[in-house]
């Protein structure tokens, strides 16, 4: 372990970034704040029950993140840590804004409630009530759509945000979890299986995507926008896969459960292992890792770039903005979605990296993640 | 030290999960459940741990001083298998299946009413920067709340009925701590869920506090002869204080010593008996047979027998 992290200071110090992460304990009712240069946790910070999910506000100024069983929806200065307001709401589990900043949707798995806010008041404009387990929700690029998981019935809900009404609920497989929209259509994991589908909004067509491993549970979009990595939460596994073609390039061996997945603005991959108590630092060009104890089941991570002109909301200015739970009709200049003005899509460069890194894969030594071939875990 | 054992903990509850738990679960296609079943083979796991620290402590006192010296132990047996079935998390995990679908509902009706629950931090806002001072606060408001049930408990003829199951135990150790009827523990857990939707369930990352908490409440029923002191008696409740509830003429509403954790709620409602070499013979005269005698499945089934005669007697 100790030269897996002198491995990683080695490559994280040579760019002398002080990067900071953010990790929600669910186990154990806190928050990790782990600093890049040193992976380790430099702070905890005590939150009341069971938080699972953090995402950024619309204007790029608060780290939002849902306490479910305390019934609190937090907003953090991402720069500081420092709590700056608690909000009261039912449940909130897994949440996400709408990408024009106007919504705040809620799926509250507990408690069977799909909850619509307006995001500047907080205030509860629509509740839904779902068969079972509303578990992740992704937005269409316009906010017109909310789409959401419903992992007790094997569906997928669609909400008409115009007017709070559930236009229609498609079955997609067994025990569907996590939820994004890339290229025009959804991505879901199914938990149930090894797969994940597409699903055509338009046409409500369900398509298998690509398999990953057992248990496969969210996508999520690298800022390269070429690139999605896949977790499966059986087999402990991240898959990279194509975002466009949905070929598996390589599947990398992670035991502890990988889950909730942040990129800093390289790439570079931060997942929360959530049966060890710890989080993964992984470079997917070199293969290079690391892993840093945090608390217990951790869940919800978010990485806070802390550098000169790379702003938190980095991620809505990459070409991966377009998908993912919040997608951009395009990329935005500096990030976030309602204030900052819109610009054409950045081109997508050569996938130079990716390429070499295909072809080579890294050897098991520690500090390194193993890759299996695609072919091994290629759809059928 | 502490962070070293989390981590053997987080270790060891991470391999028994990621090799045994989930991929069973997954052939059973109950993945919708994983974190669930995360969270309880947590409970699994610490009540094994609780048990083993119960025992290490208990057994030697037992053996050291006991009260009573018995020839045969064939009834204590019982009283082990009730604490294994509520504290390897069995029992709790039966009544989340059963009861799940319920609370979601009550849970979703209360968010209709457009209520949020609160907890104690969100009504005392500074116990957020001390949640030691919060626990602390959380366990004296649920023992005196459960001090009120096990009164209620005793003075409700249908619910003694059921209550005296506990009390009918004639050879009293530390296994005794769960010796209950399921029925008396959905209303337990009832009457908890009322208090969570006024002040909030207390925060369970505090494993070791938790420990010493059961540990206190296994400790008071052991076989042993123990007091805490002229002041630690008025402190915390210890096996002689506890002991003096389960004699035989503090059976039903006529009792005493009704606290399970502190004294101090006997001490406020005159319900207290500080009498320090008093080590009275346990048990209720009038229990039938099998709650004395009978296994588990014969203790519930005349449990509910007993709850429809003390109800049917009091309409005639």
């Amino acid at each position: 372990m100790w030269r897996a992290a002198l491995l990683f200071l080695c490559f994280t110090t040579g760019l002398a970034r002080a990067d900071t992460v953010y990790v929600l304990n669910s186990g154990d009712a806190s928050i990790s704040v782990v600093d890049v240069t040193t992976f380790a946790e430099v702070r905890r910070i005590p939150l009341l029950r069971e938080a699972h999910h953090i995402v950024l506000s619309p204007d790029g100024r608060d780290l939002v993140l849902g306490d479910s069983a305390a019934n609190e929806l937090i907003f953090l200065d991402p720069t500081t840590g420092e709590i700056r307001r608690r909000e009261r709401i039912s449940n909130p589990y897994h949440l996400e804004f709408s990408p024009n900043g106007r919504y705040l949707v809620v799926a509250s798995l507990r408690r069977d409630q799909i909850d619509i806010y307006e995001a500047a008041t907080l205030t509860l404009i629509h509740r839904i009530r779902q068969r079972d387990k509303p578990s992740h929700v992704a937005f269409s690029p316009d906010s017109r759509w909310v789409y959401v998981t419903l992992q007790g019935t094997r569906q997928v809900s669609a909400v008409d945000l115009s007017n709070g009404s559930v236009a229609w609920v498609q079955e997609v497989g067994p025990e569907p979890a996590g939820i994004i929209w890339n290229r025009g259509k959804l991505l879901i994991g199914l938990m149930g299986r090894q797969e994940f589908v597409t699903l055509d909004p338009a046409t409500r067509e369900v398509r298998t995507a690509f398999r990953v491993g057992r248990g496969a549970h969210t996508a999520f979009p690298a800022p390269d926008g070429r690139t999605l990595y896949a977790t499966s939460r059986v087999d402990s596994r991240i898959a990279e896969v194509d975002a466009e073609t949905y070929e598996v390039r390589r599947v990398f061996e992670i035991p502890g459960g990988p889950d909730c997945i942040a990129f800093d603005p390289e790439g570079r991959i931060y997942a929360t292992l959530r049966w060890t108590g710890r989080i993964l630092a992984f470079d997917p060009r070199t293969g290079e890792s690391a892993q840093a104890r945090v608390g217990r089941s951790p869940h919800g991570i978010f990485v806070v770039p802390q550098r000169e002109g790379v702003a938190v909301d980095f991620a809505y200015a990459a070409p991966g903005a377009i998908s993912g739970s919040r997608p951009m009709a395009q990329p935005v200049v500096g990030g976030g979605a309602i204030v900052r003005v819109a610009v054409p899509p950045t081109p997508v460069a050569a996938p130079a990296v990716a390429t070499e890194v295909a072809d080579r894969a890294p050897a098991p030594t520690p500090g390194t993640v193993s890759a299996t071939p695609a072919s091994a875990t290629a759809p059928r | 030290m502490i962070d070293f054992i989390q981590d053997q903990y987080d270790r060891l509850t991470g391999w028994l999960f990621e090799a045994l738990l989930q991929p069973a679960m997954y052939q059973l296609g109950l993945m919708n459940w994983a974190d669930e079943a995360f969270q309880w083979m947590d409970f699994f796991v610490f009540g094994v741990i609780q048990v083993i620290v119960v025992v290490a402590v208990c057994l030697p006192l037992e053996k050291w001083r006991p009260v009573e010296r018995w020839e045969s132990q064939r009834v204590v047996q019982t009283d082990v298998l009730y604490t294994l079935l509520a504290r390897l998390g069995i029992l709790p995990m039966l009544g989340f299946i059963l009861f799940y679908a319920a609370s979601s509902r009550i849970e979703g009706m209360i968010a209709d009413s457009g209520f949020v629950p609160p907890t104690l931090e969100t009504m005392i806002p500074w116990l957020r920067e001390a949640p030691l001072v919060a626990l602390a606060l959380y366990i004296i408001i649920l023992d005196f709340a459960e001090y009120w049930r096990h009164r209620l408990q005793h003075m409700f003829p249908w619910w003694w009925a059921l209550h005296s199951i506990h009390h009918a135990q004639t050879q009293m150790t530390f296994w005794t701590d769960d010796r209950n009827h399921i029925l008396d523990d959905i209303i337990a857990a009832a009457w908890f869920g009322i208090i969570a939707v006024v002040i909030g369930v207390p925060p369970g990352q505090f494993p070791i506090i938790l420990l010493v908490l059961r540990l206190a409440e296994s400790l008071s029923h052991a076989n042993v002869r123990l007091d805490f002191g002229r002041v630690g008696e008025r402190l915390v409740v210890s096996p002689r204080f506890h002991r003096l509830h389960h004699g035989v003429l503090s059976a039903g509403n006529s009792g005493k010593n009704y606290g399970v954790l502190l004294p101090v709620w006997d001490w406020i409602f005159g319900t207290a008996d500080f009498r320090r070499d008093y080590y009275p013979r346990t048990g209720d005269p009038d229990a039938p047979s099998a709650y004395v005698r009978g296994g588990w499945l014969a203790q519930q089934a005349m449990g509910l027998r007993q709850v429809w005669r003390a109800i049917t007697a009091r309409r005639a």
